[in-house]
């Protein structure tokens, strides 16, 4: 810290030292556990067995997982979400990262209108959108399509891919830019062939992230989604709501590995983005 | 790495360089974005607006009136404001004893526990209400233990409560709590508590006169945004909460799927944008809140 004077010899205390030493640690420890235990309590309850209730588990076995690799409502729902983040991937990222080098690189009028409805997702209450987005599905035949899973996860997951992206394009000299257009390269050969090459590992990063949220997203979903397009998330919601069966939490366990490996090679890229 | 400051100069250079309208090409990499946002985002808010106003296919403000006096929307509402309050005040409190316990850490090792701050972050609300069920519920881990150690009697209801959601919640708030204290902590001047040492202050003294009050920006940061992500909560009340927790997003849900009043839907969706856009307002108010979140 730059502020640090010369006369601080030994760290200042802020408690008085029996407190400091058992009162804040204690209190902040409950917050970690409160935060933590709960994030990684189902991965032993998954290789429980039927007798999940029990913890520590009596015995390991595999009977979860094989109940859900093995159940029909189980299986679709995966290969549902799989199906619907890819697109929302795919669809986010052509989207996001167009709209993020214009927005790095340009000027035009309404600018700053134009970001703040980009990022707009992220303040209205999910459930309204919600709402929104179903009551205009029913009107245009959308409701519980594929497709109109996708879109609605692509508003959602959009501000964080333009995020994600700009900050890569920031970060290269854009005189190579100007060299290209000098040699007639129009903006878009510039995009494709001058910066992606570039920023490929932020522009992946954003990818998996838009992914990573739209396999996560229950509460869009829950509105829109029917009986042949619910994902992993709302088919574990419903299930909740109703009776807790077991193979949740093989199902929950599924999830959270899956989320994160992703954000371990999301944090890996954007290191190496900032890095370089 | 160029400097930022270098690369918007060259920026400016470039634009210089060329017509406006070159750079006004730029606009056309924006308008995918702008066509799907407005398609899919602001035309289903205006759905929301518009179903509220429209009652037996006129229009009419029938339905806000019909809230207003329902006693349904009424306790719902004031249940939503006692469950957002309770989980506020629960996480600043913890949030808090994290930031400070964060602060004092030296930068390595900081980074080593903020992946504990970060992991509730990226696990899916379900994984964690489905483990919460399993250590809150009558037969879950704490009341195993408390049983085993107290006999029966000894059984806690903590599950399809207050408790439950409030505890549930509070597990998805302590993070937007611990940013911006711990941002305020971080930037404090160190030199103000050793001048306090050294006029002989007590530790407690230099905390309660210091540290506390000079961080009570971030501490309103934080809660401003709990308050406004928990007004929004619908997954964990539905889950974690009993009969009596209703908050407004599941009345939506209701509303919408049970009952199917999408004219009473609409008007609650608007009443909680309308909070939720109120709070927000107050919180881009604040002095320094804005580096704290963006």
């Amino acid at each position: 810290m730059h502020s640090r004077s010369a006369i601080s010899v030994k760290p200042s205390r802020w408690l008085p030292g029996w407190l400091q030493a058992a009162f804040v640690p204690t209190w902040a420890w409950v917050a970690y556990g409160l935060m933590v235990v709960p994030c990684i309590l189902v991965i032993p309850m998954s290789f429980a067995g039927e007798d999940q209730l029990v913890f520590p588990p009596r015995q390991f076995s595999l009977d979860l997982y094989r109940k859900f690799f093995g159940s029909v409502v189980w299986m679709e729902a995966l290969k549902q979400s799989v199906v619907v983040a890819s697109g929302t991937a795919v669809l986010a990222t052509c989207i996001g990262v167009s709209a993020a080098y214009g927005f790095v690189r340009g000027r035009f009028f309404g600018r700053s209108v134009i970001g703040f409805l980009l990022f707009s997702p992220m303040l209205v209450p999910a459930v309204v959108l919600a709402l929104g987005v179903y009551l205009y599905f029913a009107r245009l035949g959308l409701t519980s399509t594929t497709l109109g899973i996708v879109f609605a996860h692509t508003v959602l997951t959009l501000p964080f891919v333009v995020v994600t992206s700009s900050s890569g394009m920031r970060q290269i000299d854009v005189n190579v830019e100007l060299a290209a257009t000098m040699m007639g390269a129009s903006r878009f050969v510039i995009l494709t062939r001058v910066v992606l090459p570039q920023v490929w590992p932020s522009v992946l990063a954003s990818a998996l992230l838009a992914f990573l949220i739209s396999f996560d997203e229950a509460v869009l979903t829950w509105f829109i989604a029917g009986a042949g397009t619910a994902t992993l998330p709302v088919v574990m919601f419903s299930s909740l709501k109703s009776e807790v069966s077991p193979i949740i939490a093989a199902a929950a366990t599924l999830l959270m590995t899956t989320t994160m490996l992703l954000s371990l090679i999301i944090a890996l890229l954007t290191k190496r983005a900032s890095d370089e | 790495m160029p400097p930022e400051g270098g690369i918007r100069t060259r920026g400016r250079a470039l634009n210089a360089s060329q017509s406006n309208t070159a750079d006004g090409n730029l606009f056309w990499f924006v308008v995918p974005a702008l066509i799907l946002m407005g398609l899919i985002f602001l035309v289903p808010l205006g759905y929301v607006f518009y179903y509220s106003l429209l009652v037996d296919g006129r229009f009419s403000t029938d339905g806000f009136v019909t809230l207003l006096t329902s006693g349904l929307f009424y306790r719902v509402f004031i249940t939503t404001f006692e469950i957002s309050f309770l989980s506020t005040a629960v996480s600043v409190f913890l949030g808090y004893a994290v930031a400070l316990h964060l602060s004092r850490l030296e930068p390595r090792r900081r980074i080593i526990y903020m992946g504990m701050v970060m992991l509730p972050f990226w696990t899916s609300i379900l994984v964690k209400s489905y483990s919460f069920t399993l250590i809150l519920g009558r037969r879950g881990i704490i009341n195993s233990v408390l049983t085993y150690l107290f006999g029966d009697a000894a059984r806690l209801e903590l599950i399809y409560n207050r408790i439950g959601v409030v505890i549930g919640m509070t597990n998805y708030l302590i993070p937007f709590v611990v940013f911006p204290v711990l941002a305020n902590l971080l930037a404090q001047d160190r030199n103000l508590r050793t001048a306090a040492e050294i006029m002989g202050a007590r530790p407690l003294r230099i905390f309660m006169s210091i540290t506390l009050p000079l961080s009570i920006p971030g501490i309103v940061a934080g809660a401003l945004m709990c308050l406004v992500l928990s007004f929004g909560f619908f997954i964990t009340p539905a889950i974690l909460g009993g009969r009596r927790d209703v908050m407004l997003s599941n009345l939506i849900d209701l509303y919408t799927r049970e009952t199917l009043n999408w004219n009473l839907a609409a008007a609650t969706g608007v009443s909680l944008l309308l909070i939720t856009a109120l709070l927000m307002a107050v919180l881009s108010r604040l002095p320094g809140t804005r580096n704290a979140f963006t």
